[in-house]
């Protein structure tokens, strides 16, 4: 079981350190990691599971803070990182974002939900809903209360009513004026288009996202119109999965909130909805390239949020790249990204520029991927429907929204 | 608002900053200690302490080592405020281990935290008591943690059970059995939030217990769907042992592929099962193997010893289970259960229990089957970096042992730019593993994309994946072959921009090409003729040598290579100064097997080229490259014809000798190994150790298959237990089919109850059975002789029936205000018990009598202590004995009576005991013991001082009585005891058994006091108590016929009334069929504290058999926890303490 957790800032620096049993892990292990990370050249190169002299790390890099257990026993490493994705999540959740200044400012919550998240290196609380009733998140009232009137406590003096219940992960008494449930179909596309501009690989990885502000204990059913396109699922701790073997209905008693109530995969589509076609060519020392955007399949709803990015070969010394539409940015890191936004109706948007080669160099020899975002509100692409949403145990009839919204996900561009 | 006062954005976003960084506790971290913090942690308002308390947590927070303010902080334990309270358990458990005497101090608050209404308060309390870790009060955790086992709130039970690995750290061998014992009752929890904790401590406290499993194995089954997911990877874990362990491995599973000669389809080539088992099994990581699933179920199960005895444990199984198929489908029973529980775990949206459930389909599932875990796993690869890799990990092992399985699904394992290089790798030697002669062709087009990656490690790797494929099929060897010539080729053109990675891409594409002219070198003989011509371009030493290698590897395979020879050599001399170490080596070696082979009339141009070359390379300044040149020089000295050798080559012989060894060295044709070697380690899926690829401590390898005998007795036993306590039997025999809304209340009293309610049904006799006690009974009474009356059981059964239907919810319908009106009682009320209970009567008809003892009192015997030897007190030998009787001077008194016996030849004379800091005179004493008016509580003195004995003659004994007001109920007294004008200094040890007075009672109000004394009022300890054995034996010999029950329960309640002043309430024995079992025989006995007259309720309820040593449960029900808990330790002391 877990022994130590560390945070450590995008410096390196220990933020904060919980032991979580009796066998204490020193803070020297941090200085070890991170000499680690330097001579692997940045955290997100190293592996996630480490087998230092002493112990074992696992690391969690979240938005720059690097959340690093160790343990000196045999555990199962996904566990561990997934114990600490976990804390990365609900921290965020907590705090709004995460950032070295926030976890400082907030420490002593951060404590707090550790110790209420972990025991003896063993998860104890993790469900958001019952941590959140343990102990509440800092806001501007209370913050502003506390201000005020000195030090209002944060932590509950009872023990949520859920911990008891058969449904752990909902609140028992639950009050709300306004019944309300939301279902969302949040899909996105990965796609592998290699250089001759074939589609080697498209999918969607899609998540029914629902926010439920219903009474009492409402048990609802989802149902889809074509299920049988679903090729994985996985679903929330509170989703009933005899109904779903039986007849592929998503019959659950909802948290209170926002949830991720199933995740799925859609394989094997066969087009994207845009089309981004990148040309280079070299020749002494130098390169050209031009990199078409436009609309292949109209799926029916404005594509919005259009980015193309890129990397720069390390070759590369210098670029000069423009666009007739949208704008175009090189950043430091050799990152050169293009923001579209929507394609005009009037003109295929293209970027078209030249880059100088490193000396000696004839011919580029190593060709950039781009990654492509974008944005379809209204629309999920893997086609999935959903059939209609049965709630019972219901005081009063409550308003149920439904949406459906496709982005990029690891969308690719090979050149 | 700010921007009516011009501010500019910066100054905005900083202001905006500042508000949130209001109310935070910002400030605490980044100047933790800029005010004292000492006087806040004495403040007496909570809101400095907590600024204190904060201030500290930062500074742990950024390393500060601040336990010098541990005496302060503890003091705020006892705060009313639960943040004050939850900072300081912050602080203490991150210190206590350093403080150990001032965390001691904490442990009182813990304690009474403990009987804290407010479940969190207790879970809390629990929490951080297991968490201090200290030897000392081990057992106070142990039974707080027993206590909170039995709790009604399913969190704190949870607790209990993290607070088990706690406890087991400490390594007291003692409390093992206890704790293993805890974790059995919490393993059958009803609350599947709290079988999942249980789990884990079971998996880190007794991992091998598993006949603890087999007794909840179907429960934990069916639970394991709904128990979280924490709990849920390491049950499934556990369950997984258990089942290899109980019924062995699963024929038709990967486990058993190689060893029951079902070959499955596969591209890859199976070899003849028995041929790798012969070999050693143990090496694990060296030994060339090539059907990897073999090796991968060894590893699994590991270790050569027990591998020796699986294989016979094998055969039975296997060849048992064909016919078991019908005889005993219980074990495959066990197996499909456990498939069928797992499988809606590969749905859930944690990864960790997606793999935990994928390894046991992968271990235990039939081949057919396996498919199943597939997608799952794939859809794993879309979490987050971190899992991605540890699941590929896993991936890579199954691919490789079944690589059918992911055949279908090699879309999933291209590559993407962000992942990260260990992933990327990880997909290529999957890819590479599982490409067959259908999906190769989008495979390499997929590498040819990888090649043009800016990661140029990735694309040496690719090119490496490369050659793996084209080995593993054959077919594509050609083109592969052509595409990396061409890569090689373009590669080396880029000399000029040369970087160590670029090097490697061009390396290893002559390293696939040398893998792939291995395979079948006649036919790629042009290859190397064109390698050979680019050597010029080929700038790569690595790559250089291996060219070279190549060509005096092949140089007589056809007629081409031994053509180029003589250019090459002339091309080689010329730059041999020029080439890198590696190289020289190679062309040395080159040289050498070409000089071997050499034919016809390129032989003289040849030899004078190696003469040439091995002069040159005896001049090299690497010493490696001197050395060789010098053992070539000698070696081949034959066919190079070296003056320096003369006298050597004058002996026939040894030249004979010297050729026969270059052409050992040289000669031999390097032949293709007849596998890949293996040089993986195979760990358990899902496991640390597969990730780090060496075992972590802790790492165990699936038991022995089959190692858990069946064991018929064991489950009788259980079944035995279940009739003896029937509360916990019906807990066992049928769990709680109720839905859970109900299943939350019931395990509430499960277990606390089953005392009660094996009492209640002991009471309860059946008609049957009380006809059976009153024939009985008129034996008895025959025999045993006035001491034993007995009456009838049938009306006092009544009059129990009577109160329990007055508690019994499912009767009355005033439940409801029955829970509400008790608020701390209601979540320890045994109604729910008394319900299970009183449908248990209907199963198990266990029929009681209701005997009583009387006249005991007078064979009462209390023990003597000694309170002065004789040879200390010059011959006077002073005993004391506690007394039953009650002092009438304060209720706090104990009355002992004190006996001084003179030992020695003179008569002694005032003889005065008196309390050690008591300045009284000897003579004012005298006084107060004739004032006999009742004292005051508070002003009663420490002792009642005796009376003086003027004189006591040789061999006379005299008795006093002393009545002595104890500081504390452990803590020895100590006083002075004059004699002949001398002092003696003497240590009066109180004994708590007598801190209480017999408190008469019947057995109605017995229990209904018992029922008002639940939860933390009630602590249960076991004993074992022998003393009836030798009696038993006495008995036999003397031929005196008595009851062995009544003289058992005579036994039992004679130690202890001599040893607590008790009053025995009533005693109950089981009318078994069994004479001999015991089981059931339980003594009451009440009393009340001396000094605040709380009720104590002792109960004793007994286990076994007659001849054997009986297993003693106690119970105590007290209001006053830690006398109660005292006591309790003092009556399984004397009870387990044999009798002198």
């Amino acid at each position: 079981m877990l022994q130590c957790i560390f945070l450590l800032s995008d410096s390196g620096e220990v933020m904060l350190e919980k032991q979580l049993t009796g066998h204490r892990v020193d803070r020297s292990i941090c200085a070890w990691f991170w000499d680690q990370i330097i001579s692997q050249g940045g955290s997100l190169k190293l592996v996630p599971v480490i087998a230092s002299p002493t112990h074992y790390l696992f690391q969690v890099v979240r938005e720059g803070i690097t959340f690093l257990a160790c343990t000196q026993v045999e555990m199962p490493p996904l566990m561990a990182i997934e114990f600490l994705s976990r804390v990365a999540d609900v921290l965020s959740d907590y705090l709004g974002s995460l950032n070295e200044d926030l976890i400082k400012d907030n420490f002593v919550i951060v404590y707090e939900l550790l110790d209420e998240m972990i025991d003896n290196g063993f998860p104890l609380t993790t469900e958001p809903n019952i941590l959140r009733e343990m102990i509440a998140p800092p806001n501007i009232v209370s913050k502003v209360l506390s201000v005020v009137t000195g030090n209002v406590s944060n932590v509950s003096n009872t023990l949520p009513g859920a911990t008891a219940s058969c449904v752990p992960w909902r609140k028992t008494d639950l009050r709300h004026t306004s019944n309300e449930v939301y279902v969302d179909l949040v899909e996105e596309m990965d796609a592998i288009i290699n250089r001759d501009g074939t589609l080697v690989k498209c999918e969607i990885y899609g998540e029914v996202q629902v926010n439920s502000h219903l009474s009492g204990l409402p048990d609802l059913t989802l149902s889809f119109a074509n299920p049988s396109i679903l090729n994985d699922v996985r679903f929330h701790p509170c989703v009933r999965l005899r109904p779903w073997e039986a007849n592929q209905i998503l019959s659950f008693v909802p948290p209170d909130g926002e949830f991720k109530l199933m995740s799925y995969r859609v394989k094997k589509l066969k087009s994207t909805p845009i089309y981004v076609k990148p040309q280079l060519s070299s020749d002494s020392g130098t390169c050209r390239i031009s990199v078409l955007v436009g609309i292949r399949n109209d799926p029916g709803k404005s594509i919005d949020s259009i980015t193309v990015q890129f990397r720069l070969p390390p070759c590369v010394l210098s670029a000069d790249l423009s666009a007739n539409h949208g704008t175009v940015n090189i950043l430091a890191d050799k990152t050169c990204s293009w923001s579209i936004g929507r394609i005009p109706k009037d003109k295929a948007p293209s970027m078209s520029g030249t880059m100088t080669l490193e000396t000696g160099l004839e011919r580029l020899n190593v060709f950039p991927t781009f990654q492509v975002s974008f944005r379809i509100m209204g629309v999920a692409l893997s086609g999935l429907q959903i059939d209609k949403l049965d709630l019972k145990n219901l005081p009063s009839r409550p308003y149920k929204g439904f949406r459906a919204l496709t982005r990029a996900g690891e969308f690719e561009v090979r050149s | 608002m700010f921007s009516q006062f011009g501010a500019t954005a910066e100054s905005l976003s900083k202001a905006s900053t500042m508000v949130f960084r209001i109310g935070t506790d910002a400030h605490l971290y980044d100047d933790p200690d800029d005010v004292s913090i000492a006087p806040l942690l004495d403040s007496k308002f909570d809101s400095e302490k907590c600024e204190a308390l904060k201030r500290l947590l930062a500074l742990i927070a950024q390393g500060f080592d601040v336990s010098s303010y541990f005496p302060q902080v503890v003091k705020n334990v006892a705060s009313q405020s639960l943040e004050v309270k939850k900072l300081v358990y912050l602080y203490l458990l991150h210190y206590a281990e350093k403080r150990p005497n001032e965390a001691l101090l904490s442990i009182n608050c813990f304690q009474k935290d403990l009987g804290d209404p407010n479940p969190l308060v207790r879970a809390r309390a629990l929490r951080t008591m297991a968490g201090i870790r200290l030897h000392v009060i081990a057992p106070l955790i142990l039974m707080a943690v027993g206590k909170c086992a039995r709790d009604p709130s399913v969190y704190v039970r949870k607790c209990a059970a993290n607070a088990l690995p706690k406890l087991h750290d400490l390594r007291l061998e003692e409390h093992t059995a206890p704790i293993e014992e805890i974790v059995g009752i919490l393993l059958n929890d009803n609350s599947p939030g709290v079988v999942g904790a249980a789990a884990a401590s079971f998996a880190s406290v007794c991992p091998n217990n598993l006949s603890l499993i087999g007794r909840n194995y179907k429960k934990l089954c069916e639970t394991l769907p709904d128990v979280e997911e924490w709990g849920q990877i390491v049950l499934v874990g556990i369950l997984l042992r258990y089942v290899v362990a109980k019924h062995g491995l699963v024929e038709g599973s990967i486990m058993l592929s190689s060893r029951s000669l079902v070959k499955y389809n596969s591209e890859r080539e199976d070899l003849e099962p028995h041929l790798a088992m012969t070999e050693n099994p143990g090496n694990i990581s060296g030994e060339i193997c090539s059907d990897i699933a073999d090796v991968v179920s060894r590893s699994y199960l590991e270790g050569p010893e027990k591998y020796l005895s699986r294989l016979s444990c094998m055969d039975k199984n296997t060849s048992s289970m064909d016919i078991s198929h019908f005889t005993s489908s219980k074990s495959n029973d066990d197996v499909k259960i456990l498939l069928q529980c797992t499988s809606p775990l590969l749905w859930s949206h944690n990864s960790a229990v997606v793999l935990a459930a994928a390894g046991v389909h992968w271990i235990m599932a039939p081949k057919e089957d396996i498919k199943k875990i597939v997608k799952p796993l794939l859809f794993l690869l879309r979490s987050s970096n971190a899992s991605k890799y540890v699941v590929l990990c896993n991936i890579q092992v199954f691919a490789k042992a079944m690589p059918s399985l992911f055949v279908p699904h090699f879309e999933d394992f291209f590559v993407n730019s962000s992942d990260s290089y260990q992933v990327k790798a990880l997909k290529l030697e999957i890819l590479s593993s599982i490409a067959t002669s259908s999906s190769i062709s989008a495979i390499f087009l997929e590498f040819q994309d990888y090649i043009r990656d800016q990661d140029r490690r990735f694309a040496a790797d690719t090119v490496a994946a490369i050659g793996l494929c084209s080995q593993r099929l054959p077919d594509v060897a050609k083109t592969c072959l052509e595409g990396l010539l061409a890569l090689a080729l373009s590669e080396s053109s880029n000399k000029d921009v040369a970087s160590a990675d670029e090097e490697a891409v061009l390396v290893q594409a002559i390293n696939s090409i040398k893998t792939i002219i291995k395979q079948d070198p006649p036919s790629h003989e042009k290859v190397i003729v064109f390698l050979v011509r680019s050597l010029d371009s080929i700038w790569a030493p690595a790559a250089r040598a291996m060219i070279i290698w190549m060509v005096g590897e092949y140089n007589n395979i056809g007629g081409v290579i031994s053509k180029v020879l003589p250019t090459l050599f002339r091309y080689l001399g010329g730059r041999f100064t020029m080439e890198a170490a590696e190289t020289k080596l190679q062309i040395l070696n080159a040289c050498a097997k070409v000089l071997l082979r050499a034919k016809g009339e390129d032989i003289s141009i040849l030899k004078k080229i190696g003469g040439y070359l091995l002069e040159l390379a005896k001049c090299d300044i690497s010493y490696d490259v001197r050395d060789r040149a010098r053992i070539f020089k000698n070696l081949l000295s034959h066919r190079i014809g070296s003056p320096y050798l003369e006298e050597v080559q004058d002996q026939p012989e040894i030249k004979d000798l010297t050729h026969v060894l270059t052409e050992s060295i040289f000669g031999g044709q390097t032949k293709l190994p007849s596998s890949e070697p293996l040089s993986y380690r195979f760990y358990l899926p899902g496991t640390l150790s597969q990730i780090v690829l060496h075992a972590a401590p802790g790492y165990e390898p699936l038991p022995e298959p089959c190692s858990l005998t069946y064991d018929e007795s064991c489950d009788f036993s259980t079944d035995v237990q279940g009739i003896k306590t029937p509360g916990v039997g019906a807990a066992h025999n049928e769990p709680n089919e109720n839905d859970d809304s109900e299943a939350v209340s019931g395990s509430l009293d499960e277990e606390n109850t089953s005392d009660y309610s094996s009492q209640e049904s002991m009471v309860g006799s059946s008609e049957s059975g009380g006809s059976y006690i009153s024939g009985s009974a008129s034996d008895v009474n025959d025999n045993a002789g006035p001491l034993i009356h007995l009456s009838d059981a049938d009306l006092t059964h009544r009059n129990v029936a009577e109160v329990s239907e007055e508690n019994d919810p499912s009767g009355s319908n005033g439940v409801d205000e029955l829970m509400s009106k008790r608020a701390l009682e209601s979540w320890l009320d045994e109604n729910p018990g008394l319900n299970q209970n009183s449908s248990d009567l209907g199963h198990v008809r266990k029929s009681l009598a209701r005997i009583s003892i009387k006249d005991i009192g007078g064979l009462v015997k209390p023990k003597s202590y000694t309170l002065l030897d004789p040879a200390n007190g010059n011959g006077l030998s002073v005993d004391y004995i506690f007394s039953s009787e009650v002092s009438s001077v304060s209720p706090q008194l104990v009355c002992l009576h004190v006996s001084f016996r003179n030992c020695s030849e003179e008569p002694m004379s005032d003889i005065l005991l008196f309390e050690e800091e008591s300045n009284r005179s000897p003579d004012s004493s005298d006084q107060s013991v004739s004032e006999s008016s009742p004292v005051s509580r508070s002003e009663v003195s420490t002792l009642v001082p005796m009376e003086e004995i003027d004189n006591l003659e040789p061999g006379q004994t005299m008795k006093r009585i002393l009545q002595v007001r104890f500081q504390h109920h452990l803590l020895p007294l100590k006083l002075v005891l004059v004699c002949n004008g001398r002092k003696h200094l003497v240590k009066l040890r109180p004994d708590i058994g007598y801190f209480v007075k017999p408190l008469p009672m019947d057995i109605e109000e017995f229990s209904h006091k018992e029922s008002h004394l639940p939860g933390m009022f009630e602590y249960i300890r076991r004993c074992t108590f022998t003393d009836h054995i030798s009696e038993l034996n006495d008995k036999y010999e003397s031929s005196l016929v008595k009851d062995n029950f009544l003289l058992i329960c005579e036994k039992l309640a004679l130690k202890m009334l001599s040893n607590a002043n008790l009053f025995l309430v009533s005693v109950d024995m089981p009318v078994a069929a069994n004479l001999d079992d015991l089981s059931g025989l339980c003594l009451r006995f009440s009393g009340e504290i001396l000094s605040n007259t709380m009720p104590c309720l002792i109960t004793l309820t007994l286990k076994g058999t007659c001849s054997e040593p009986l297993d003693v449960s106690v119970k105590i029900n007290c209001e006053e926890t830690v006398f109660g808990l005292n006591l309790l330790n003092r009556i399984v002391n004397f009870l387990a303490e044999p009798t002198p």
